[in-house]
């Protein structure tokens, strides 16, 4: 990515991707409503588009079964929207994120319940580095990109190495990805996000003021953060999930060849086909090896 | 001769020297609002996006903690620029804190701005009545060709008389602009500003002459306030659309044929109604300069044998290489010339400088060739600049001669003190003689004076 910097605009001109959750489940036992969590990110958008003229917003809904393109404000126009008392970003949006959520629910039918009630993260992730490494591609200038998290749900053990490796990637491409979790715990995967990114990871103690968490902290762009003191993450979760059931542990075996985390010992490698040691039948000596840390 | 330079200040500038009642009332127009917010430095920007909603004075300290240490200069710079727009009011309170209070109209119409999204200023006329609209790559080709045949006309003086599809109030208004300066009785000749201008981007150009305009607004008994607020919600009109002419005032209505001749609008006429279309370079006015955006393809490539070959079929481009180079042949879509020495001489005697020749075929290089770095040869840059030192062999130095010391010691006195004052220019230590400049004359008099009791 050595040719990326030289193609920035010299000035603070910034590409914002907003995942915004849509994830029902976790909206019914939120304290802030859908709704007025919505009014504070428009505003909020509504900010960064007017911070400066080539500003840049992108929305990606990130919903329980699937993930879509909500608003592009490069490709929206002006035109053709025929109710003039509505601006055009609101209507093509909440229409947009209307459709989206009817798509939505309709998937989540034909699962059986019971699941665990996250939203596709990890989907979401992609969409919106796909967006950004398409437009490093293209143009002879691009605004700096960066991805805001509005995340509530709690984390998706199963979405782990997806997440992840949207993680590394952006990581590589110099992406910092910003979180804001409105939920009740903190999310160990948008620590981890924001921690090996760069980005700001915020838990904001009062919700009504939302968009003044959003402001403050989010809408600093990239050039300012050189200069300013922003958040800092108070403590890390690092926890990884095993691959074999997608559960978060604190101890397990990890493969000597590709670094695949599991819960219980293996004869060989679900990931990389490597055959462990024959030595599972006493498990003093060989086995300690293959572990993390030792047993207490 | 007083050294004239031209400095392509922002237009944001202008607007902050403007007096405070005025700036007051400006505010009461959002799009001003949006515009100085876009135009403040990136920190000053979250500042107010910050206090956007917070009533009542906030404190200095609290907004200085947020700071890095490195980045306290920038801060600096962004409170000032703040104050200095009276965007922020600073206010001491009795306990000696300082702290900033957010101009009321500035916050009210972001705040409405924030919440019921971006407004256009006027409403674009329906397509069914202006039926032949030009495409945006038109209206492009149309605002630089308007744009071209302007500066064709400052670059080639002599034949300005000729083109009269400009009106002579702005030829007046460039003219003092010292772009073309009368002497006595001869014909009008550019001056050395009047080059540099034209080395400059097309946006730093634009600031220029806008800024000309507008200073001259008040001969013609043109509120500048007035002006400035017309041209700053020009450039929140969508690009390419058109827009009635009912909707302007009478002032508005004789500045916008003065842009039209400057390609930042194009006017149509259509059967019962007239309406103007804005282009790239009246969209553009409210960025701010630093942004290379709005930069043009260049066209030039230069050999390392000097030779120089110009992608371009615009008049204007030839005439600008033509100011430091020898133009040799002129094809349709390229012209080629050749760096020369007498050719940089002529220049340099027009008071270009090397930086502004270099700076102008680095800016303006082929694509082919500007991902090359150097994109141009090295020992065609470091040719320039050395015919440049050339021509500056000699340096005069106002100075004064002392000699017939009393004695070795003295003399090494007065030399070792000249050297403290970085004057000494010469010293000859076997006849005792030494020459400092002019400045430490006096310095230097008293000096020896008191070595001699």
């Amino acid at each position: 990515m050595a040719s990326v910097p030289s193609k920035l605009y010299s000035d603070d001109v910034s590409l914002v991707v907003v995942l915004v959750d849509t994830n029902p489940f976790f909206w019914a036992t939120s304290s802030l409503s859908f709704s007025q969590f919505l009014s504070h990110v428009l505003a909020f958008l509504n900010s960064i588009l007017l911070l400066n003229q080539l500003n840049q917003v992108v929305v990606i809904a990130t919903g329980h079964n699937s993930c879509d393109y909500v608003y592009d404000s490069s490709s929206a126009s002006h035109h053709g929207v025929e109710n003039r008392t509505i601006p055009a970003l609101y209507s093509v949006l909440l229409q947009k994120m209307e459709e989206f959520l009817i798509k939505d629910e309709k998937l989540g039918k034909q699962e059986s319940p019971g699941m665990i009630a996250s939203s596709l993260l990890s989907g979401s992730l992609s969409l919106a580095l796909c967006y950004i490494q398409r437009l490093f591609r293209t143009g002879p200038l691009h605004p700096q990109p960066r991805i805001l998290c509005l995340q509530g749900s709690s984390d998706g053990p199963e979405q782990y190495v997806a997440i992840m490796n949207s993680i590394f990637s952006a990581q590589r491409s110099m992406v910092p990805i910003d979180s804001c979790y409105v939920g009740a715990h903190n999310s160990a995967f948008l620590q981890q996000a924001s921690y090996i990114t760069g980005g700001v990871y915020v838990k904001p103690q009062h919700l009504d003021g939302l968009f003044q968490y959003l402001v403050t902290v989010f809408a600093t762009d990239l050039h300012c953060r050189s200069s300013l003191q922003l958040p800092r993450p108070a403590g890390v979760d690092f926890r990884a999930s095993c691959f074999c059931h997608k559960t978060t542990i604190d101890m397990g075996y990890v493969c000597s060849v590709c670094l695949s985390i599991f819960c219980k010992h293996h004869k060989k490698c679900s990931t990389c086909g490597s055959v462990f040691g024959q030595a599972q039948a006493d498990n003093s000596a060989v086995s300690d090896r293959k572990r993390k840390a030792p047993e207490t | 001769m007083p050294q004239v330079r031209i400095i392509a200040k922002n237009f944001m500038d202008m607007v902050a020297s403007l007096p405070a009642m005025k700036l007051d009332r400006l505010y009461h127009n959002s799009f001003i609002c949006e515009a100085i917010l876009r135009s403040l430095p990136p920190l000053a920007k979250k500042y107010v996006l910050q206090m956007i909603y917070m009533e009542g004075p906030f404190p200095a300290k609290s907004l200085e903690e947020w700071v890095l240490a490195d980045g306290f200069s920038k801060h600096k710079v962004a409170i000032d620029r703040l104050i200095q727009l009276r965007v922020f009011m600073e206010t001491t309170e009795r306990k000696k804190e300082t702290s900033y209070r957010i101009n009321p109209t500035f916050q009210s119409n972001l705040q409405k701005h924030l919440t019921s999204g971006g407004v256009l200023p006027r409403e674009p006329m329906p397509s069914n009545i202006t039926v032949r609209l030009p495409s945006l790559e038109e209206l492009d080709a149309y605002a630089l060709e308007q744009w071209e045949c302007f500066l064709l006309q400052l670059i080639n003086s002599s034949q300005a008389e000729k083109l009269t599809n400009f009106s002579s109030s702005m030829i007046r208004v460039f003219q003092r602009g010292l772009l073309s300066q009368r002497d006595n009785k001869d014909a009008p000749r550019l001056t050395e500003s009047g080059f540099q201008f034209l080395l400059m981007d097309t946006n730093a150009q634009l600031w220029y002459i806008i800024r000309e305009y507008i200073s001259n607004s008040e001969e013609r008994g043109v509120d500048p306030a007035d002006l400035i607020s017309f041209l700053l919600e020009l450039s929140f009109h969508i690009m390419g659309e058109a827009y009635n002419m009912n909707t302007l005032n009478e002032i508005q209505r004789t500045a916008i044929k003065d842009l039209a001749d400057l390609g930042l609008i194009k006017l149509q006429q259509g059967r019962k109604e007239s309406w103007f279309i804005p282009t790239k370079l009246a969209t553009n006015l409210s960025v701010s300069l630093t942004d290379s955006s709005t930069r043009k393809q260049g066209f030039v490539v230069v050999e390392t044998n000097f030779r120089m070959y110009a992608y371009s079929t615009s008049k204007l481009h030839c005439e600008i290489l033509r100011l430091f180079s020898r133009i040799e042949y002129q094809l349709p879509n390229l012209i080629v010339g050749a760096i020369t020495k007498e050719s940089l001489y002529t220049a340099f005697e027009n008071g270009i400088t090397a930086e502004q020749i270099i700076g102008f075929l680095q800016q303006n290089a082929h694509p082919r060739v500007a991902e090359r770095i150097p994109s141009v040869p090295e020992n065609v840059t470091d040719q320039i600049r050395l015919w440049e030192s050339d021509l500056n062999r000699v340096e005069m130095t106002l100075a004064h001669l002392y000699d017939e010391f009393p004695s070795r010691d003295v003399f090494d006195a007065a030399c070792d003190y000249a050297r403290e004052w970085g004057g000494l220019l010469w010293e000859d230590s076997k006849k005792m003689r030494l020459v400092v400049k002019a400045e430490i004359h006096m310095q230097m008099r008293e000096f020896l004076r008191g070595q001699k009791q």
